[in-house]
């Protein structure tokens, strides 16, 4: 027999109970436009998430970092272990830190193109940005490399790079926001800004007399108020050009990002080497004790460890026992002179850089690199495990949806099955009458089962149609939805393999539902199904 | 081997426990071209005689060879070659598909045989033209009267060109005019040199046939032919 009269025997019988055919076709339409809107949306989003690591270059990103817990940030702004200058007393266990040395052999590992190091800070050594007379106030502050590896994402501008040494800045978009330039923030491109520190500043740019001032007297929790030796100093007014206004994580955090010569530049402080001081204080100690427990309590709430530290390790015990103890009134000589430490000082000083970011030269070579990176001792964490996080994440939203389609699939295919069941009892006399016009039992077997596949077939195409044009309508209102979230730039589009997919697995759900009443069919005695009525 | 020959055919039925001969040791041969009418009354296993013939159905035992065909040794798919090809069926109610035309219906055994559409169109209305029919090939069975509707079946039968047509009670369910009409047409297709079974009831039927078979609980005999 030939194939398109088996076909066209079974549709013909579709045909015969039109109601009966409908209503099976519909269950299968349910089933099968749920599983295609589902489907549609989650693989969206992964293919989103893909896209997006992709583009920026994320997935080619290894971080390094000293502990394990870490979360994996593709902007490596929110990395490392927090403050870059709290204090790093070396105990037994601690975990060895991301030095110099370090960095320069992930940088020699094969595959790998290059690394940054970045720290931060959130030391209010800076204290206000400055724009057209008005302030802001500075809260965390990054440096990185911006030698290509950490690549953050911008609303304006251009990110940062390695040409970049006259104090060129990226601010982050709630800054622009405040700034009022929510809607153009273009704008603010090329802007000159100003950085402004905080008294006492010593940095890069300061002058720093022989001469110290007598110190200043803090109020308690008085926002970046410094003490200490240098506090007399003046603030500084650090010119800085906007070259990129970064986008926001989410997390509405203002951030300034800079080149890491920059940044160590301004919280490289110098100190002075023995002061001597005019009036010491040993008389007026017990006067001073309220002020100077407030003024301690400020100092280390203002985050201005860093500077005490400083202080404990270059400066004579004396002064310094004075200093804990209460500020000296008068204004101070510097003896010995003034010491800036090293870069390499500096970073040892304060236990390392936040994290390193090594960027692979192929995606396939990225775990590769992450296993060698953590057997220098530092854990790793890359876009791939995100990657697939997010993935995986995608998948199981998409199996549990998937499973509800399911559901309704393994329904319609009980439906198809009693439809079959039912047209075979129908039918039973024209089976026979078949049987003895020389219909094989392979040929009942096949009308019946084509039949079955026709209505799975027919169900899927129909709600592959439906499902697309759910998408299709789903779409703009779905987009307006997350507008301002993470799936921005989703396609929502059915893709034709789901199309396929779900056609081909309505099919084939017809046809298993479909084969045991078939094969009934095809095994009724012709004699017996001649004489039913 | 020409004609129909049946050695100690047996078909027992299992009934509630029970064995129950329908046909017991029947030899029998019918020779090829001839008209034989096969009588007797409800039960008497004259059915189950023609499904054996027919090969409808197997005999529990003994040997069943219908020109040249050793049905006991054909498997489901020979078989239904056989009855495609050798047999014509003739059934008392017709059994035409209600929603096929004339056309189709008498074109179906030839869509089992595997012909091209052209062709089995060509020989369907062929066919119907020798049973008068021609000028009904797209009419639906609910559109024919009883006796048209017979012939339509005939057509059915004739479409493969078999050697044996086997007519179950073929003017059952029709008034003794259009009965006639029927036996007419069967006797013609019977001088074209097909071998006609009919059973039938009807004595008028079996006085056209050149032999009557009566079969009693089982066995066959010889009828009387009426002169």
């Amino acid at each position: 027999m030939r194939k398109a009269d088996y076909l066209s025997l079974s549709l013909r019988s579709l045909r015969r109970s039109k109601v009966r055919s409908m209503l099976t076709i519909f269950a299968i339409v349910i089933g099968a436009t749920g599983i295609t809107v589902m489907l549609t949306f989650v693989t969206s989003v992964k293919n989103l998430t893909v896209a997006s690591f992709v583009k920026t270059g994320q997935i080619l990103q290894i971080q390094v970092s000293q502990s394990k817990d870490l979360q994996y940030d593709p902007n490596g702004t929110n990395g490392g272990h927090g403050d870059a200058f709290a204090s790093s007393g070396s105990s037994a266990n601690a975990p060895k830190p991301l030095s110099v040395e370090l960095e320069n052999k992930i940088a020699a590992l094969p595959n790998v193109t290059a690394v940054s190091a970045m720290l931060r800070s959130r030391n209010p050594f800076l204290s206000h940005i400055v724009y057209k007379g008005k302030q802001w106030v500075i809260e965390v502050v990054v440096g990185y490399e911006p030698n290509g590896v950490i690549a953050p994402t911008l609303v304006a501008g251009r990110t940062l790079t390695m040409a970049d040494t006259h104090n060129e800045i990226l601010i982050s978009r709630p800054y622009a926001d405040v700034m009022g330039y929510s809607k153009n923030y273009s704008a603010l491109i090329g802007q000159k800004f100003i950085l402004q520190t905080n008294n006492g500043y010593t940095g890069a740019g300061a002058t720093l007399p022989n001469k110290l001032p007598p110190q200043v007297q803090c109020e308690q929790n008085k926002r970046g108020c410094f003490g200490g030796p240098t506090s007399g100093l003046p603030a500084m007014n650090i010119p800085a050009t906007v070259v990129g206004v970064l986008e926001d994580d989410g997390s509405r955090q203002p951030l300034i990002m800079m080149p890491l010569s920059l940044f160590v530049g301004i919280y490289n402080a110098s100190t002075p080497n023995n002061v001597r001081y005019d009036f010491q204080n040993q008389g007026n100690r017990g006067n001073n004790l309220g002020n100077n427990q407030g003024n301690n309590q400020g100092n280390n709430q203002g985050n201005n460890q860093g500077n005490n530290q400083g202080n404990n390790q270059g400066n004579n015990p004396g002064s310094n026992q004075g200093n804990n103890q209460g500020p000296p009134q008068g204004s101070g000589t510097v003896i010995g002179g003034w010491v800036r430490p090293t870069t390499t000082e500096f970073l040892t000083n304060n236990g390392g850089f936040d994290s390193l970011m090594a960027k692979a030269d192929k995606l396939e070579n990225v775990a590769s690199i992450a296993n060698n990176i953590e057997r220098l001792g530092v854990s790793t964490t890359t876009g791939l495990a995100a990657l697939n996080d997010q993935k995986a994440q995608a998948n199981v939203i998409g199996l549990v949806l998937g499973a509800l389609g399911f559901v309704a699939l393994f329904i319609a295919a009980l439906g198809v099955m009693n439809t079959m069941i039912m047209s075979v009892l129908q039918r039973t006399r024209e089976i026979g009458v078949m049987r003895a016009l020389g219909a094989r039992r392979r040929t009942i077997r096949r009308i019946f089962t084509i039949e079955a596949t026709a209505i799975g077939f027919l169900g899927g195409f129909i709600g592959v149609a439906l499902g697309s044009i759910f998408v299709l309508v789903a779409k703009p209102v779905i987009t307006n939805m997350v507008k301002a979230g993470s799936l921005t730039g989703a396609t929502f589009t059915v893709p034709p393999w789901l199309m396929l997919m779900v056609i081909a697995g309505t099919s084939f759900i017809g046809f298993i539902s479909g084969y045991f009443p078939a094969r009934r069919a095809a095994n009724l005695d012709p004699v017996e199904a001649l004489r039913y009525e | 081997m020409n004609g129909i020959d049946l050695r100690q055919v047996t078909r027992s039925y299992q009934l509630g426990g029970e064995s129950f001969d329908a046909l017991h040791q029947v030899d029998l041969h019918i020779d090829k071209g001839s008209f034989v009418a096969i009588t007797g009354p409800s039960g008497s296993g004259k059915s189950t005689l023609a499904n054996i013939i027919g090969g409808l159905d197997r005999p529990t035992s003994g040997s069943v060879n219908v020109d040249g065909n050793d049905l006991a040794k054909l498997n489901d798919s020979d078989l239904s070659n056989f009855r495609n090809r050798t047999i014509g069926f003739i059934f008392q109610s017709f059994n035409l598909k209600a929603d096929s035309t004339a056309v189709e219906n008498v074109a179906l055994p030839l869509i089992f045989a595997g012909i091209a559409p052209k062709l089995r169109k060509a020989r369907a209305l062929e066919c119907l033209d020798r049973v008068g029919l021609g000028d009904r090939a797209n009419h639906l069975p609910n559109q024919l009267s009883g006796g048209q509707r017979q012939r339509v079946a005939i057509a059915r039968a004739l479409a493969n060109h078999p050697s044996v047509i086997l007519a179950d009670e073929p003017t059952g369910n029709l008034d003794s005019a259009r009965g006639k009409e029927v036996i007419e047409i069967l006797s013609e297709l019977n001088r074209d040199g097909i071998t006609l079974l009919v059973i039938t009831h009807d004595l008028d039927v079996a006085s056209h046939a050149q032999r009557i078979i009566e079969v009693h609980d089982g066995a066959v005999r010889e009828g009387r032919v009426a002169s």
